[in-house]
């Protein structure tokens, strides 16, 4: 008996030791090359052309920075990118829980033909020259609001949300109503406040689908100012790309080069969508789960 | 419950139907209104404005009080939108009264313009054999007709080998292009080379300037050059990424391979025997370890960051002027170690170069599209810009402001101007932008200064003089898109894109001589019969528009 515990022990602690070991390969893999790009970043731009530094920079410069916030109309496109992430995010949520809070109940008359339509959206979609065309009849070309209206219903998100909506008990909303609650009531009392994880965790998959899109601008709005910070951004690579081949004059000073711009612009538009992600995990996890099981 | 869902799928059908045909009415009436250009319902009239005169530009004449705003989309999202801030753009923005909103984007955007049809006033873009090129006379308006009507001054400034190269089969001209080269052009000698065999001063010193032009001092100079200077890559050449770098049709010009066969039709150039035995030079060299396998690999940026760092011992460069500013930051941190161009490779058949430079088809294209508010106005936009003072505007700026014009004709920058081209790149660019403005700017114009190119490939362009041969014949005869045919060379092309990489890779003789059989029976397969036939066809039909016997 006592051989077998310290075979046991023996056992568990190969498989902790390498379970570790890979987890820690693991962690290198992925910690590495991202910390390569953040201090790149900040290299000057001589250093990164020379390469051949994995871990610490050869020469500190703060250049590549400067070269993308020296554009003062990036604080513009920022504000536009906060506004359009938070405002698309909050409506998309709401109007999303609000269909699905609907469809979840089974005494809506219609509901099966409802849903076998929201369905069939899932698979088919009109492609992007009949969208470009609905979109510029909606009068929303150079419009701050194509960020927001067609953003704003998810059929993906409205069967998560269902979902969840169909897990709470039907007799919660019969008492509520007996006590006198209204539809709006039990709904904004008691179906939000229970399903907070499903809802973070679409607010979180909208937020990052918001914060990085950047087609929408690319088709929709030629206004640069509501260009947001990923269209700025993406804007001053292809011109620093480009620049050497303009100046043919040639210049002989050049702080910058290309890939330190692009390094400092992933880091810029990466960093506030890494900083949320803290806040929103705990509902992200158990958010999923919940979105994982279905009726 | 079965006839229930039944029920709800025929109401769901008729449902669905009644939206299809509704949505069909729909965009039937939207496409009602497309050829308003063809019965002049816009054309504006100009008697209040103007009366023509073919020896005075239009815009000199112009009575038109208010500034006439024009949205411009140019089809690259690199393109700067500023106008009217730096001194090009301000003074055109004066001369004409206009003003101009740049709007940029790529193909997905170009396509919702002709899809939404809403379409900007003018509108550039790249592909000369793009469909949208030959269907201009759907969208755009005729020069011929808008110069005839508004601006008679336009043919004196705009080159008829050019305009005949465009033209449509309706006998109308509708794009004009930047960079067109004429055989005018060649002819003056004023176009410069811009592919040269280059070679690190310090490294050709320190050999003692050996020549490189037979097969076997080529594959011994490498090999010398990674002995002596182990850190360098012995050579290198344009990256590779879908195209084939510098090693194809860029070598193949180097080695005056043959346009055509001699009696006028299409000759595979891929194929030339002399060109293949340098290929497999090439190869020798490779299996010697003197070309790095990241040289496959690298994409543009990686390439020009080796340039700046001056790695490649030897390079095969196409684009000079385009490395210009790169090998120019080499030579300022480096001086005396500056690349320089020798003779380098030379064909075994006793060929001189046919080095190519811009053809009559130019890059950049612009259009006037049917929607245009003032076409007028538009016009005298093209006439202006190609005028001889629009040339020298956007190339040098003003005279006495920023360049002064010497006794014999050349154009200088003014020391101050100049101190800032090279020192201040970022301020030059925004306040002066000259050479950058490059809607219709041509490469004679650049001939007039000592300024328009870099110190660092001044050389290269004065070794290339005399080599430079017009490939006009060879220009837009692929296949039309969508055709079997064109699909078979888009299969071909990349297929002689890995072919050519394999070669130059391959392990052994027989490796190599694989590769080439299997690249050539891959032509078999592909109709390369039809589309040679082709080929030779358009090739007829490009000297006919340019009178070549």
């Amino acid at each position: 008996m006592n051989r077998k515990v310290v075979k046991q022990d023996l056992d568990s602690r190969i498989f902790d030791a390498l379970n570790v070991s890979l987890l820690f390969i693991f962690t290198v893999i992925i910690v590495v090359p991202l910390w390569n790009v953040i201090i790149s970043s900040f290299s000057s731009g001589r250093a990164l052309a020379e390469g051949g530094f994995i871990f610490w920079s050869k020469e500190f410069s703060l250049e590549n920075y400067r070269a993308v916030f020296q554009d003062q109309s990036i604080w513009q496109s920022f504000f536009i990118s906060v506004s359009k992430t938070f405002i698309g995010v909050v409506t998309h949520v709401f109007f999303c829980a609000m269909v699905g809070y609907g469809l979840s109940k089974r005494y809506i008359r219609g509901r099966k033909l409802y849903v076998a339509l929201g369905v069939i959206t899932m698979f088919f979609s009109g492609g992007m020259i009949p969208t470009y065309l609905l979109i510029k009849s909606l009068g929303l070309l150079n419009s701050f609001w194509v960020y927001i209206i067609p953003a704003l219903f998810s059929y993906y998100d409205v069967v998560i949300l269902m979902n969840f909506f169909r897990n709470v008990p039907d007799s919660l909303e019969e008492s509520a109503k007996i006590d006198g609650a209204g539809d709006w009531r039990v709904f904004l009392k008691i179906f939000i406040p229970l399903s907070m994880p499903a809802m973070a965790t679409i607010a979180m998959f909208n937020g990052v689908g918001q914060w990085n899109d950047f087609m929408t601008t690319k088709l929709y709005i030629t206004d640069q100012a509501l260009y947001p910070l990923q269209m700025k951004l993406y804007e001053i690579i292809v011109q620093s790309q480009t620049q050497s081949m303009q100046n043919v004059g040639g210049s002989a000073v050049i702080e910058t080069t290309t890939k330190g711009v692009q390094l400092a612009t992933i880091v810029i538009t990466t960093l506030p969508i890494v900083a949320m992600y803290p806040v929103l995990q705990r509902y992200f996890i158990s958010g999923m789960m919940m979105g994982a099981v279905k009726e | 419950m079965s006839i229930l869902n039944n029920a709800v799928g025929k109401k769901g059908l008729k449902l669905c139907a009644g939206l299809l045909a509704s949505a069909l009415l729909v965009t039937g009436c939207g496409g009602g209104g497309g050829s308003k250009g063809a019965d002049k319902e816009n054309w504006i009239s100009i008697e209040d404005r103007y009366t023509v005169d073919a020896e005075t530009p239009a815009w000199q004449l112009d009575k038109k009080e208010e500034v006439t705003d024009l949205t411009w989309y140019v089809n690259a999202d690199w393109w700067n939108t500023d106008f009217g801030k730096d001194i090009v753009t301000k003074k055109i923005k004066e001369d004409l009264n206009i003003n101009i909103k740049f709007i940029t984007g790529d193909d997905t955007k170009l396509n919702t313009f002709f899809a939404g049809g809403d379409m900007p006033d003018l509108l550039t873009i790249f592909d000369s054999n793009s469909p949208v090129v030959q269907k201009a006379s759907t969208w755009a308006l005729p020069l011929n007709d808008l110069a005839e009507k508004y601006d008679p001054y336009f043919n004196k400034v705009a080159a008829q080998d050019t305009l005949n190269w465009f033209q449509l089969a309706d006998g109308k001209t509708y794009g004009y292009p930047n960079y067109s080269n004429t055989q005018a052009d060649y002819d003056s000698g004023n176009i410069p080379a811009k592919t040269a065999f280059i070679i690190r001063k310090d490294v050709y010193e320190a050999l003692g300037k050996p020549s490189m032009g037979t097969q076997e001092e080529f594959r011994k100079v490498l090999s010398q050059i990674r002995t002596e200077f182990p850190a360098m890559i012995p050579f290198g050449f344009n990256s590779i990424g879908e195209g084939s770098g510098s090693l194809g049709d860029v070598f193949q010009d180097f080695l005056g391979v043959p346009l055509e066969n001699e009696d006028g039709s299409f000759y595979n150039r891929n194929l030339d025997e002399d060109y293949l035995s340098w290929v497999k030079t090439l190869n020798g060299a490779y299996r010697d370890g003197n070309i790095s396998d990241d040289s496959f690999a690298d994409d543009g940026t990686a390439f020009e960051e080796k340039v700046k760092s001056g790695k490649y011992a030897t390079m095969l460069l196409d684009g000079t002027p385009q490395q210009g500013g790169n090998l120019q930051i080499f030579l300022s941190a480096n001086p005396g170690k500056e690349y320089i161009a020798i003779d380098g490779p030379q064909s075994t058949a006793g060929h001189e170069p046919l080095l190519n430079q811009s053809g009559i088809t130019g890059w950049m294209i612009s259009y006037i599209t049917q929607d245009c508010k003032d076409p007028a106005k538009a016009m005298q936009v093209f006439t202006y810009l190609l005028s001889e003072e629009g040339q020298k505007l956007m190339n040098y700026g003003i005279e006495g402001e920023t360049y002064k014009t010497n006794a014999d004709g050349t154009v200088e920058l003014l020391p101050e101007v100049k101190d800032l081209q090279l020192n201040n790149a970022e301020k030059f660019k925004k306040e002066y932008r000259m050479g950058e403005f490059m809607f219709f700017g041509h490469d004679r114009h650049k001939a007039l200064s000592q300024d328009a190119f870099p110190e660092a490939i001044k050389q290269m362009q004065e070794w290339g003089k005399g080599k430079l041969k017009p490939h006009f014949i060879l220009e837009n005869i692929n296949p039309n898109q969508g055709t079997p045919e064109a699909r078979g060379l888009t299969a071909i092309n990349t297929k002689w894109n890995t072919t050519l990489v394999s070669m130059v890779r391959a392990k052994d003789d027989t490796a190599f001589d694989s590769t080439l059989a299997d690249y050539k029976s891959f032509l078999e397969d592909n109709s390369w019969d039809k589309i040679t036939l082709i080929r030779t066809d358009k090739m007829k039909q490009n000297k006919e528009k340019l009178g070549i016997e």
